[in-house]
C-alpha cells in the first residue's frame, strides 16, 4: 500500500496541474477573493452614496422648509415638472424622467395648523440593494417632523428644556454581548467553510482522475493489477494519496487565510479583526482540520470510484462535474440565515461541517456536537471506501 | 511449465445492445453476452517460446489476461509451474513477468523508477534491485535514458523500460503481448534477443504477435486461436506443415479457413 502511496504522491508532485491546484489555488486564492470583493464593494458603495437623484416635489409650496432643505441636499437635485397624478409619476420614473417623486397633500399647511397627521408620498424603485436615497431623505424628514412637534409643543406652552424628553422620551442604547470574534465567525464562518469544503474537493478531484481512469487510459492499471499484491492495498494507497492532496489543499489554504488575514490587518490597521483571529486557538484549528478529515476521505472514496468507472479523463471529469453542485447545496444551506447547528443539523452530510466551522470561529463550539459530527462523517466515509475497495475488485468496472 | 485447459470468459452485454447482423452470425454471441473465449487449451514447457497467433478480436489477450491473472476465467484451468492461477492469484503472480500490448508507463517517473517501482511491489530488496535494473539495463541498451520521465521517451525506449518493468523480479514465466508493435528494427532486434535469453535460461515464454516472421525465428510451439477457440496447438514443424509449400503465412491461413477441425490434426 506505501509504496503506491509514495509513487503516486511522487508523481503529483512533479505534475504541474497538481501544483496549481494544491499549491498554487489555495496561495493565491485568498488575496485574490479579499481584493476583487473589497474593490466590487467599495466602488459601488461609495458610487451609491455620492449618487445624486432627481426629484419632483408636488405641492411644495405647503411645506417650504422641507423642500428648501431637500433642495440644498448634496444627494438631491431637482427637476421641474407639471405632472401630478400617482399614475403619471410613475410613468415618469420608469421612462427614466426623474428617480423619485414627494408628493405633499394639498392640505398639508392647513391640517399642520389643526395639528392633525398628514400622508405623504414618496414614489421610487426601490429594488436597488444599496438604497441610500431612502436613507437621506429619511434623515431630512425625521429633522423636519421634529422641528415641527418643538414648534406645536413651544405654541402649546410647553417648557423648551423639557422639549427633548417629550418629543423622544425612551433614548435606546445598544449594548452587544457577542464579542468581536462572534461578530467575525458569524461572517466569516460560512464563507471559509464554503472555500475550505470546496477546495477539499478541487483538491482531490484532478488526483482521482489521474489515479483511475488515467491509469486505464496510460495502460498501466492491467500490469499494476498482476502485481503481487492485494486489490485492497492498491486502491487505500490510492485513496491515501487523494486524500493527502485534498488535506493539503485545505490545510495550505488556513494557513494561507492566516498569513494573509494577518498582513491585511497589519497593513489597514484593522486591531479588531486581528484581535478576533488571535483569539481563534490552535485547538480551533486542529479541531477544524479534524472535521475535514473525514470529508476530505468522503471525496476521495467518491472520487476514485468514480475514476475508476471512467474509461477515460474525459469520461471521469464529465462523471465528476455534476459533483460539484451536489456538494455546493447543502454548503448553501448552511450559509441561509437562521440554520444554527443542533442534533438534526449535526447529522446533514457537509452542512454540519460548515455549520460546524463556522461555531468553531466564534467559538461558541458545543463539543458534543462537534463528536456527533465527526463520528457521522467518518461513518459515511468509512462506507464510502469500502464500497470504493468492493468497486476496484469488479472485473466489469476494471475491464469496461 | 504453463498448463491451460478449457480455458472461457464471457462478457454480460448490456440490456441495450442490440446485436448486428454480422453478430448474430458470430457463435460467441449469445442473447446476454460475448463469449470472447470459448474453449482454449494448450501448454508450454521450459525453455520454450510459443507464439500465440490470431485475427484481431479472436480472444488472444482476454486468454492473456486469464492466464496473467487480470481475469478470472469462468471455466477452465491454468497452472504456472503447478500453481493454479484461480486458487493462489497471489503466489500465480509471483511467477508472471507479463507485458500488456498498452505498454503503459508513468509518464511522470523516469525508466528507473518505472521498473525500480514495480520491483518493490514484487516485494524485491532495493540492492538486489538496484543489480537487477542494472543488469537489464545493459541487456536492454537503456542505459543512456535511464533518468529520462516516460513521457520524453521514444516507443522504442518506452516498449524495452516495459520489457524491462516486466520482468525485474526475474519471473519464471514469461508472457508478451505483441512486444515487438510498432518498433524499429533496431528495436525489434534487441526484444527478440531478449526472448531468446529468457528461452536460453530455461523460462517458459508465450508472446502473441502478427508477425510471423519472429514466429519462425524464435517459436517452438504455435498456438492459433479463432473465434475464442485455440483452432491450432502443436510444434512449429506441424504448424509449417499444414501448408504444402511450408510458408507460415500459408498455414496460419489454412488454420483460419479450416476452423477448429484443424486442432486435431495438429495436435501434438
Amino acid at each position: 500500500m506505501w509504496q503506491v502511496y509514495f509513487k503516486e504522491l511522487t508523481e503529483l508532485m512533479r505534475d504541474k496541474k497538481t501544483l496549481i491546484f494544491v499549491i498554487l489555488l489555495p496561495i493565491a486564492i485568498f488575496p485574490v477573493l479579499f481584493a476583487i470583493v473589497g474593490a466590487v464593494m467599495a466602488t459601488t458603495t461609495n458610487k451609491a452614496m455620492q449618487e445624486q437623484h432627481r426629484y419632483v416635489i408636488i405641492n411644495e409650496q405647503q411645506a417650504p422648509e422641507f423642500a428648501e432643505a431637500l433642495f440644498y441636499h448634496k444627494n438631491f437635485k431637482k427637476v421641474d415638472t407639471s405632472l401630478s397624478t400617482e399614475q403619471e409619476l410613475i410613468s415618469a420614473i420608469r421612462n427614466d424622467e426623474f428617480d423619485v417623486a414627494l408628493v405633499i397633500p394639498a392640505d398639508f399647511a392647513s391640517r399642520k395648523a389643526a395639528v392633525q397627521q398628514t400622508e405623504w408620498q414618496l414614489i421610487y424603485n426601490s429594488s436597488s440593494q444599496l438604497d441610500f436615497m431612502y436613507n437621506h431623505f429619511n434623515d431630512l424628514l425625521t429633522t423636519y417632523t421634529e422641528e415641527l412637534q418643538r414648534g406645536a409643543l413651544s405654541q402649546l406652552g410647553v417648557d423648551p428644556a423639557n422639549l427633548t424628553a417629550i418629543i423622544k422620551p425612551v433614548e435606546l442604547t445598544r449594548v452587544n454581548t457577542a464579542e468581536q470574534r462572534e461578530n467575525l465567525g458569524e461572517s466569516l464562518g460560512a464563507v471559509l467553510a464554503y472555500a475550505l469544503v470546496l477546495l477539499c474537493l478541487s483538491g482531490a478531484m484532478y488526483p482521482a482522475v489521474d489515479m483511475g481512469a488515467g491509469e486505464k487510459e496510460r495502460g498501466t492499471l492491467e500490469t499494476l493489477l498482476i502485481c503481487p499484491i492485494s486489490r485492497t492495498s492498491i486502491v487505500l494507497g490510492k485513496f491515501l494519496t487523494v486524500l493527502t492532496t485534498a488535506l493539503m489543499t485545505a490545510l495550505i489554504t488556513v494557513v494561507s487565510l492566516g498569513v494573509w488575514g494577518a498582513i491585511i490587518s497589519a497593513f489597514a490597521d484593522l486591531s479588531k479583526v486581528s484581535d478576533a483571529l488571535a483569539a481563534i486557538s490552535v485547538l480551533d484549528l486542529v479541531l477544524m482540520f479534524s472535521l475535514l478529515l473525514p470529508t476530505a476521505a468522503i471525496f476521495a472514496a467518491l472520487l476514485l470510484a468514480i475514476s475508476i468507472y471512467a474509461r477515460t479523463f474525459k469520461e471521469a471529469q464529465n462523471y465528476m462535474s455534476p459533483l460539484m453542485i451536489v456538494v455546493i447545496v447543502p454548503l448553501m444551506v448552511a450559509m441561509a440565515p437562521g440554520m444554527e447547528l443542533d442534533v438534526t443539523t449535526a447529522l446533514i452530510p457537509l452542512t454540519n461541517i460548515a455549520l460546524a466551522i463556522k461555531e468553531l470561529l466564534k467559538g461558541t463550539a458545543d463539543y458534543g456536537l462537534l463528536s456527533l459530527i465527526f463520528a457521522s462523517t467518518a461513518a459515511l466515509a468509512a462506507a464510502l471506501i469500502a464500497y470504493c475497495v468492493h468497486w476496484f475488485q469488479q472485473e466489469k468496472v476494471l475491464f469496461r | 511449465m504453463i498448463e491451460i485447459q478449457d480455458l472461457a470468459k464471457a462478457f454480460a452485454l448490456s440490456k441495450n445492445n442490440k446485436l448486428s447482423d454480422t453478430e448474430k452470425q458470430d457463435v460467441r454471441y449469445s442473447k446476454d453476452a460475448f463469449h470472447s473465449v470459448r474453449n482454449v487449451s494448450f501448454s508450454c514447457s521450459s525453455g520454450e517460446v510459443l507464439g500465440l497467433l490470431g485475427p484481431n478480436g479472436a480472444g488472444k489477450t482476454t486468454t492473456l489476461r486469464m492466464l496473467s491473472t487480470a481475469l478470472k476465467p469462468d471455466a477452465g484451468s491454468v497452472l504456472l509451474n503447478g500453481v493454479d492461477v484461480l486458487k493462489q492469484p497471489v503466489k500465480a503472480r509471483q511467477q508472471i513477468g507479463f507485458l500488456s500490448a498498452d505498454t503503459g508507463l508513468y509518464g511522470k517517473l523516469t525508466a528507473f523508477e518505472n521498473i525500480a517501482y514495480f520491483g518493490r511491489l514484487h516485494g524485491m530488496k532495493e540492492q538486489a534491485l538496484k543489480q537487477r535494473i542494472d543488469e537489464l539495463f545493459t541487456l536492454l541498451n537503456m542505459h543512456d535514458f535511464a533518468n529520462r520521465r516516460a513521457d520524453s521517451m521514444s516507443t522504442g525506449m518506452k516498449q524495452k523500460t516495459a520489457i524491462a518493468r516486466a520482468v525485474v523480479h526475474s519471473p519464471k514465466v514469461v508472457i508478451l503481448d505483441e512486444p515487438t508493435t510498432g518498433l524499429d528494427i533496431m528495436t525489434v532486434q534487441t526484444v527478440l534477443d531478449f526472448i531468446k535469453g529468457l528461452k536460453a535460461a530455461g523460462t517458459p515464454v508465450i508472446f502473441s504477435t502478427h508477425h510471423l516472421d519472429e514466429v519462425a525465428s524464435l517459436c517452438d510451439r504455435v498456438v492459433v486461436i479463432d473465434k475464442g477457440v485455440s483452432a491450432f496447438s502443436g510444434d512449429i514443424r506441424q504448424f509449417r506443415a499444414l501448408a504444402d509449400n511450408g510458408d507460415l503465412r500459408d498455414a496460419f491461413l489454412s488454420v483460419l479457413q479450416g476452423g477448429i477441425s484443424q486442432q486435431q490434426q495438429g495436435a501434438a
